[in-house]
């Protein structure tokens, strides 16, 4: 019941308010041209009966309401004289007037010293001390002073803005720096000379022609437009983000937080849990590392052999990029097993998941295009984005999940893994596999050798790469056995051996990355889908009438014209991968060697209280994103300022 | 995409050899099946939760979802919804019906505050004149890049203690933001929320609102319409498509957050949305794991059904601006 009250109000604040709000100040600026004291009653009272309402809200005067009430009735009738009176010395007295009123207004009702339960309230009658009131005047002249010179230096304003800074100064001077320990005479002498100096500053302003109203109308309205939307962002993200990276240089509990400087990123860049290279030797004995150097060599050769035959230094093509993308792809691998930490985890996620979802996406994307049911496929890869991190992670879970070697294996990866097992341990199967791969390669040889021939090095290239993947598998089938398996030592029997997806480091990573693959694929597709359809049909025909190959016109026309589309795509998903936080935190919570910096942070920040620590992991993520940000604004500013 | 480099090739080969054009085509069509492959492959996943969800604990247990047939032969019930009985209701399990409230009072309302408050936003940076806007626009828009977790702490902190300020040299303190006692309440989120989505919305609405023609500015301006006028006539109503694309997107953002709704509401169970009761469910192995599929697809079923209905829109909300046409 509570929450639909809530939700209800929030609604109806959202819209009503913000609206009537909105619609209200616009309309608020409207009078001024036609009917300027209106105007200025009207916003007259509204910023002294605001004032009033902030000193309410601060515990500073008493009986509020009853004051806020007087204070809007002063405020509309000063404002509506102010909007009448032409004459100067008239609007300077009925400014001195009525600010002076307003003074006396808060003089009277300014909070003494009481208690309320409990909590002593000191109140705010300041104790008259000349040498505060010299001081402030005398900043408050020079501040004057310098607001009319940074203003324009009008003559005519010289008085509004000396009265301006003079009434700044006295309420710093003879108010602020006080003891608030002063009579309530005290407090009447400060109140009503503030007043009336503030007054001075609002009436000493000359009367507006119909062109300053006009401008006044036409000013506020980028005020009135921009305003919201800037209060948010300073409130939520900028001025918090500023207060981030202060709490980054502090240390203690969150009531007691002291200096200690660069201290909270000492201990993060030399805790061996967020990075560690201990065991970097050992990329030397990984089989991947040279499987994955094996692969950049041959991609090398291949592209050179393709690229001399067609003339260029070297030939981009499904055959080359696929064996080089492999090749990078283990080479990364390769590193990141062997590099741990959580700022190692973050960037194979950046690693992997740009990788698989830029290259997935793109193929969807090319495949797809008018395909027939192009929309059923894109409709269906791009799925997953509508399904929140934490469903996603309990689908994955599903998939994942391993039971007892004994009982049926629920996981569909496990189900299979452990299938590939049985099957290399049965001749019949063994063979049946191993003669389909086998004709599979001869098929892929034959076609390599007439792609070879028709000069299609793509389709030559492509299928070797699809063959040593192949060659790969039916020797492990023949050879040691693939699958999830193992062989009981004193019996002989085989017994199952599910892989343990989420808790095996540090492959777990890998699998934790596929889910957000699943879902970040689709975004690369949209994107990549939109991107080749605008790419300028006659480009493509030309190509294709200079005697292209399909595979050519796509390397060398649709990749180029939608580069800056990839760029958009990249840069995105590095900002998106690099605060992951939902998929490992439901899945391992950073158990496992799982954890990444988004968790990190989380967990020294809200489990630890640790807000130093906390803060200054968040500060390494935003520092990781700044390249992003960079290149985001020198894109801006090519496309909008020229 | 296959069918001139067939042409060429075939060319070659259709001389030659009628079975090796064959193969060869046939060969030339991978490429075709890989695609409904992938889509397979992506499917998948999301129909075995499907599917699992009408499982009884003992069936999801026994076997995977592709035995869902054989169930009954096997002597469990299916389909069956006492998990989605279980999953909903609190007085028999896990209270995820009252989660699923939350998850709609925080979407709805963090979706219509950041639409208004952008569109206002939008509209001045596209069309009213003054200085330094091209560089407040980039510098708004650049905060697109910003990771949510670098405003947490201090934000956490503002709507658990509110805000103070304590002026450096006088050693008075001033109030900036009262303690509202909002850590833990729903309107923290939405506030968040909001200010989180302005730069992503400000950019795409001021793409689209910056796109409508100039000429409808001039006329209208010289029939003697002002900013407010031309924002409420005509540029709220042309830019309906932009704001439903906006709309959807920041919809499914708020339904699917995680991360701020832990952050804010934290340990006020009552309040928490559907992501995190769900995800509660799955740190506890074992006893309620059966209910996990259920509540996943309970939490999911909604932004599916948006995301069928208005993909039109969400895709034309995540492709503007990345894409020049």
């Amino acid at each position: 019941m509570n929450r639909l009250v809530i939700t209800v109000l929030g609604i109806v604040a959202a819209v009503g308010g913000s609206a009537l709000v909105f619609i209200g100040i616009n309309k608020l600026f409207d009078l001024t041209e036609e009917r300027y004291p209106q105007y200025t009653a009207i916003a007259g009272g509204l910023l002294s009966g605001g004032v009033f309402a902030l000193l309410w809200g601060n515990r500073m005067i008493d009986s509020p309401v009853l004051v806020t009430v007087i204070a809007i009735v002063i405020g509309a009738a000063l404002g509506y004289a102010l909007g009448i009176f032409e004459p100067s010395t008239q609007r300077l007295a009925v400014g001195i007037g009525g600010g002076a009123a307003l003074g006396l207004l808060l003089g009277i009702f300014a909070q003494g010293p009481t208690t309320d339960g409990e909590t002593e309230i000191t109140g705010i009658l300041p104790s008259i001390d000349p040498v505060g009131i010299i001081v402030g005047i005398l900043i408050g002249a020079g501040l004057g002073f310098l607001i009319w010179v940074l203003t324009g230096r009008k003559a005519d304003r010289l008085l509004s803005r000396m009265a301006l800074g003079l009434a700044l100064g006295w309420l710093l001077g003879a108010w602020m720096a006080a003891e608030l320990t002063g009579s309530r005479a005290e407090v009447l002498i400060v109140a009503v000379i503030l007043g009336g100096l503030v007054g001075a500053a609002v009436g000493g302003r000359t009367h507006p022609d119909r062109v300053r109203r006009a401008d006044i109308s036409l000013g506020s309205r980028k005020y009135i437009f921009l305003t919201p939307a800037l209060v948010f962002v300073g409130a939520t993200l900028v001025i918090p983000l500023l207060r981030t990276i202060w709490l980054g240089f502090l240390t203690g509990n969150p009531n007691d937080l002291r200096w200690t400087g660069l201290s909270n990123y000492a201990d993060i860049f030399s805790d061996p849990g967020i990075i560690s290279f201990g065991k970097a030797g050992d990329i030397i004995g990984s089989r991947l590392f040279w499987v994955a150097v094996l692969l950049l060599v041959i991609g090398t050769v291949v592209g050179r052999v393709l690229g001399r035959r067609v003339g260029t230094g070297f030939s981009v093509n499904s055959g080359s990029l696929s064996l080089l993308g492999g090749g990078a792809i283990l080479f990364g691998f390769a590193v990141f097993t062997a590099v741990r930490g959580t700022i190692p985890n973050n960037l194979w996620w950046i690693f992997s998941v740009i990788i698989f979802a830029v290259s997935l996406g793109l193929a969807v994307a090319v495949l797809a295009d008018r395909a027939r049911g192009e929309n059923i496929a894109k409709s269906l890869i791009f799925l997953p984005m509508a399904i929140s991190f934490v469903g996603a992670s309990v689908i994955w879970r599903l998939i994942y999940v391993a039971r007892p070697p004994q009982d049926p294996q629920t996981g569909v990866f496990n189900s299979l893994w452990i299938m590939f097992g049985e099957w290399s341990n049965s001749t019949t199967a063994k063979t049946i596999v191993a003669s389909v791969l086998g004709l599979i390669i001869v098929a892929l040889l034959y076609l390599a050798w007439r792609g070879w021939q028709a000069e299609a090095n793509a389709v030559a290239a492509g299928s070797i790469a699809i063959i040593l993947v192949l060659g790969w598998l039916a020797y492990r089938f023949l050879g040691p056995g693939l699958g999830g398996f193992e062989i009981n030592e004193a019996t002989g029997d085989v017994v199952a051996k599910p892989v343990l997806f989420i808790q095996e480091a540090p492959w777990n990573n890998f699998w934790l990355m596929v889910v957000f693959i699943w879902i970040q694929t689709g975004f690369a597709m949209v994107i990549f889908s939109a991107a080749i359809k605008a790419v300028p049909e006659d480009l493509l025909e030309a190509a294709r009438i200079d005697g292209a190959t399909e595979s050519q016109t796509f390397w060398r026309v649709t990749v180029p014209q939608i580069f800056p589309t990839i760029g958009v795509v990249v840069t995105t998903l590095i900002v998106q991968t690099l605060k992951i936080f939902d998929i490992p935190k439901v899945m391992t919570n950073g158990n496992f060697d799982t954890q990444v910096l988004a968790n990190e942070m989380w967990e020294r920040a809200f489990t630890q209280l640790n807000f130093g620590l906390g803060s200054a992991v968040a500060v390494v993520l935003f520092v990781a994103v700044l390249p992003v940000m960079a290149i985001n604004i020198r894109r801006m500013q090519r496309e909008r300022l020229g | 995409m296959t069918t001139t480099a067939t042409k060429t090739t075939e060319g070659v080969l259709t001389a030659r050899r009628p079975l090796g054009k064959r193969i060869y085509r046939f060969l030339r069509s991978i490429p075709t099946w890989f695609l409904w492959i992938l889509v397979i492959l992506w499917t998948v996943p999301t129909f075995s939760l499907f599917v699992n969800s009408f499982r009884t604990r003992d069936a999801q247990r026994a076997s995977g979802f592709w035995n869902a047939l054989s169930d009954n032969a096997n002597g469990y019930d299916f389909p069956t919804l006492d998990n989605y009985r279980d999953v909903l209701f609190p007085d028999v399990g896990a209270g995820v019906g009252n989660a699923l409230l939350n998850s709609a009072s925080i979407a709805i309302v963090a979706t219509i505050i950041p639409i208004a408050i952008a569109a206002f936003a939008a509209y001045a940076f596209a069309w009213i004149d003054f200085r330094g806007r091209e560089w407040l626009f980039i510098a708004t828009v650049a905060l697109l890049a910003v990771p949510s977790q670098v405003a947490l702490i201090p934000l956490l902190s503002a709507y658990s203690n509110g805000v103070a300020w304590t002026i450096p040299v006088l050693e008075k303190t001033v109030t900036l933001f009262p303690d509202m006692d909002l850590s833990g309440e729903i309107p923290s989120v939405w506030l968040t929320h909001t200010g989180f989505a302005m730069p992503f919305a400000i950019f795409l609405l001021h793409n689209y609102i910056a796109g409508l023609p100039k000429d409808l500015f001039e006329s209208a301006a010289i029939d003697g319409a002002d900013h407010f006028k031309v924002f409420w006539r005509l540029v709220l109503p042309l830019s309906v498509p932009v704001l439903a694309a906006f709309a959807i997107f920041q919809f499914l953002w708020t339904w699917n957050d995680y991360l701020i709704a832990l952050t804010m509401i934290g340990g006020n169970r009552a309040n928490l949305p559907g992501t995190i009761v769900v995800a509660s469910l799955a740190g506890e192995f074992g006893a309620r794991e059966h209910l996990l599929t259920a509540g996943a697809f309970v939490i999911t079923i909604g932004p599916l059904i948006v995301f069928f209905l208005l993909q039109r829109f969400f895709v034309r909300g995540i492709t503007a601006g990345s894409v020049k046409g």
